[in-house]
């Protein structure tokens, strides 16, 4: 009796098994061990690792549920195993995308060239909710805009792996990676030496380096180093604390700095601080009652301007969302080749463009085979999953489509790749994403060995969300045993 | 000429004022039509003054955290402004509409001709189009003059009838308003006619306004039979705001139709954008007790050339 009876690849690209009842090499190692499991003992694992993410406190609240803020983040044990050589063509890809893109953000501030040159259209960019006119012509460290990125990528029928989309605010997520491997280094030891999984804990130690390195010329010595949230209510707050405490950072709201002779300070119990670099975790709305969103609380007067001085680093730098607007999004392949003059190593999904009325019209006719999406939301809010929708859903979506095509984009449904999850006493496929973070700083890009793998854990979703019922799995890059021998050697 | 430019704005809290960060958009900018030779802006209580540019101007920045119960800022400035006969090179009667056409060469200027926060394109500003066209030539000058005469002519200038946030419909409806509701007024009727248009903020000199030695000063006039005494005209005791159109020869123009005047040597621009949010002159964040109260003096005076 194993747990992976009666298990069903479907019509999916499936993680593990490259036909049923065969892993795929990679996969060979962890099938065999989690076949030696009885149901029990491995359930008995599963109740473990419930119980020690709970001790740790790793939840993550959802907005406009009503019956409590926090839920605890649901886990999923199987681990997402990458083989060396995919992984060094993500990673690739990954460094092409980010570096293009911040060469794009430093261009749309500046000079806006691949706008003049008609490679992206001007509307797109200054029609975009996220643009920030109050940020032409600053200069951000070393050009650099986007410091922390979480792209989102899918592997389609064929197993090719795709940029569903770049986030480049705020993007979340990192803390449960560390945890999960935590986790199942706890619950899956032996297999996890034997397998050489590339380790993810050095991550804090390169966004601190990175951080550091972003303060101003004159304070390079000993920087004062802040994490920034919007508080308690939101969503990511968890993350928010775990990673100041890792970092060993202050963690400070808005209310907490204040801004004197265009310089920032922090308020402590020993007088004023000088801060230097400020990792934001608010998006721009909220950052500056006085250049932003005036009725937001939530920031801090003066810092907008203090930070285009220099006198003060935002991770990331203000602005950045106008490049992951969704129909930005459609347009990076162009930007890579603009800029880099390269072909992009990672594809785009296809996408139709509300604002291009051909699009348009091929979406309104489409709505029941598509994905809708609006162009400056996130976290799975505000789509329309056309094949899952009702008539009635699809009319609302029209309309809206119609009022505001600007504010629309839609892609085919991908039909993403599956993994196993435990379902009740048996395992089941459960169709997941990937979400690496990159780092640019200034020795250059750095992205943590794999990242968030997320899971759609209801049946059927394709929704991965944690906001929409998503749970996370913990992602193994195999070491290159040739390269870390080089390595070494070196 | 060569206009010498004081303003300056005095608050005055209830009680007191702290943790205050100010913007200032005051600053004369230097183009094509001016020079701003000499620019001083004081603060009380002092304070360090920071600055920076945008695309509409320079912006001042500062902060005054200890507790005052008064704010004092002074602008002054020298500017010497060169555009003395706003109608030269102006094509009243070359049919230009094609121009405006041109998806490719209009597309740079998406924010002067897309909806902004106070100018909605409101489709019953065709109405005054359409009205302003059966009157204009086949220039878009003249179509511009025509709209600037018409809108001068059906609104009412009624300081106090607006606020800064009445929406324009209400401006639209009620046909009055003050020099900032006649420009977002105009700014959207261009807009809708895909004619670029933008915010201009800046001050107007009334001193020698229509002198009859001045004689190369009376073309400007769009409407010869509505001139005004000197007294009569708005915005030289205040700021004052008018519309800058784009014209088929790339060349920005300032029409004011609180005035129905173009804008000349005796205008002075000092910052630009889509709407009134982009130009406020001094925006402020403060924590305090109590009501404040403002109050504003400008003066320009001309001064002989040197």
């Amino acid at each position: 009796m194993s747990l992976f009876d009666g298990y069903d690849c479907g019509q999916f690209y499936d993680e593990m098994f490259q036909a049923p009842g065969i892993p795929r090499n990679h996969y060979s190692a962890l099938y065999k061990r989690l076949n030696e499991f009885s149901d029990e003992e491995f359930r008995r694992r599963c109740r473990l690792a419930d119980i020690s993410l709970m001790n740790q406190g790793i939840t993550f609240a959802v907005y406009g549920n009503e019956k409590g803020d926090e839920k605890p983040w649901p886990f999923d044990l199987i681990p997402r195993i990458i083989p060396a050589s995919e992984w060094a063509s993500i990673e690739k890809g990954l460094k092409q995308r980010l570096t293009a893109l911040n060469l794009f953000l430093n261009d749309i501030y500046h000079d806006q060239k691949i706008l003049k040159d008609g490679v992206v259209p001007y509307e797109l960019i200054l029609g975009a909710s996220n643009y920030r006119r109050e940020m032409i012509g600053a200069e951000p460290p070393g050009g650099v805009y986007v410091h922390i990125c979480g792209s989102d990528l899918v592997r389609d029928g064929n197993g090719e792996y795709l940029v569903l989309e770049d986030n480049l605010r705020t993007p979340s997520g990192v803390s449960y990676v560390l945890e999960n491997r935590l986790i199942l280094m706890r619950l899956l030891p032996q297999l996890f030496k034997s397998l050489a999984v590339r380790p993810v804990d050095h991550y804090t130690t390169q966004l601190l380096n990175n951080l550091r390195a972003l303060a101003p010329i004159n304070r390079q010595d000993d920087p004062v180093v802040v994490l920034m949230t919007p508080g308690v209510h939101n969503s990511a707050y968890f993350e928010h604390s775990f990673l100041a405490q890792q970092l060993g950072i202050e963690l400070v709201e808005g209310r907490d700095l204040f801004v004197d002779d265009n310089l920032v300070y922090m308020k402590t119990t020993r007088g004023p601080k000088r801060v230097d670099v400020i990792y934001r975790r608010l998006d721009d709305d909220f950052l500056d009652p006085l250049v932003f969103r005036k009725t937001s609380l939530l920031g801090t007067p003066g810092l907008v301007n203090a930070c285009r001085a220099g006198n003060v680093s935002l991770a990331n730098y203000i602005g950045t969302g106008v490049a992951d607007d969704k129909a930005t999004y459609a347009y990076v392949p162009q930007i890579i080749r603009y800029y880099l003059k390269e072909d992009p190593i990672l594809k785009n999904v296809e996408t139709y463009i509300g604002n291009n009325p051909s699009d348009l019209s091929y979406m309104l006719d489409n709505l029941d085979k598509l994905v809708v999406k609006a162009t400056d939301a996130s976290g799975g809010y505000g789509m329309l999953m056309g094949p899952q929708s009702t008539k009635v859903e699809q009319m609302e979506f029209a309309q809206k489509l119609k009022a505001n095509p600007r504010n629309y984009i839609a892609q085919p449904l991908i039909a993403l790749s599956r993994a196993p999850s435990l379902v009740d006493d048996h395992f089941e496929g459960r169709h997941i994403d990937l979400r690496p973070y990159i780092l640019c700083g200034s020795d250059g890009i750095t992205i943590i060995p794999g990242g968030l793998t997320r899971v759609a854990l209801v049946k059927d979703s394709y929704v991965v969300n944690s906001s929409q019922g998503g749970g996370s799995k913990d992602t193994w890059v195999l070491a290159d045993d040739l390269a870390e021998e080089e390595r070494r050697h070196a | 000429m060569r206009l010498r430019l004081v303003h300056t704005t005095r608050y005055k809290y209830n009680k007191y004022a702290i943790d205050s960060q100010n913007e200032v958009r005051l600053m004369p900018i230097s183009d094509r039509d001016q020079s701003c030779l000499d620019y001083r802006l004081t603060i009380e209580p002092s304070t360090r003054i920071f600055s920076y540019d945008l695309p509409g101007g320079r912006v001042h920045h500062f902060s005054l955290l200890s507790p005052h119960n008064f704010l004092f800022l002074k602008s002054e400035a020298v500017v010497i402004t060169t555009r003395s006969n706003p109608f030269a090179d102006l094509q009243l009667d070359v049919k230009d509409v094609s121009f405006y056409e041109d998806a490719a060469k209009m597309a740079p200027y998406f924010d002067y001709l897309a909806p902004s926060q106070h100018v909605p394109l409101d489709p019953e500003t065709d109405r005054i189009a359409h009205l302003a066209r059966k009157q204009s030539g086949e220039g878009t000058a003249s179509f511009l003059l025509a709209l600037t005469r018409l809108l001068h002519k059906v609104m009412s200038y009624e300081p106090g009838s607006t606020r800064v946030d009445t929406p324009l419909r209400d401006v639209l409806e009620n046909r009055r308003g003050v020099c900032q509701d006649f420009a977002h007024l105009m700014i959207a009727i261009c807009r809708r006619q895909g004619i670029p248009a933008r915010y201009m903020s800046g001050y107007l000199y009334t001193g020698s306004h229509l002198k009859a030695e001045d004689s190369a000063n009376t073309p400007w006039k769009s409407d010869e039979s509505a001139q005004l005494p000197t007294e009569q005209l708005i915005g030289g005791d205040a700021m004052h705001a008018w519309v800058e159109c784009l014209l088929p020869d790339g060349v920005w123009r300032g029409f004011d139709p609180t005035n129905n005047l173009m804008a000349d040597s005796h205008y002075i621009k000092v910052h630009h954008g889509r709407d009134y949010a982009d130009v406020v002159p001094i925006r402020g964040v403060y924590r305090g007790i109590g009501e404040h109260v403002m109050e504003i003096a400008v003066r320009v005076i001309s001064e002989p050339s040197e």
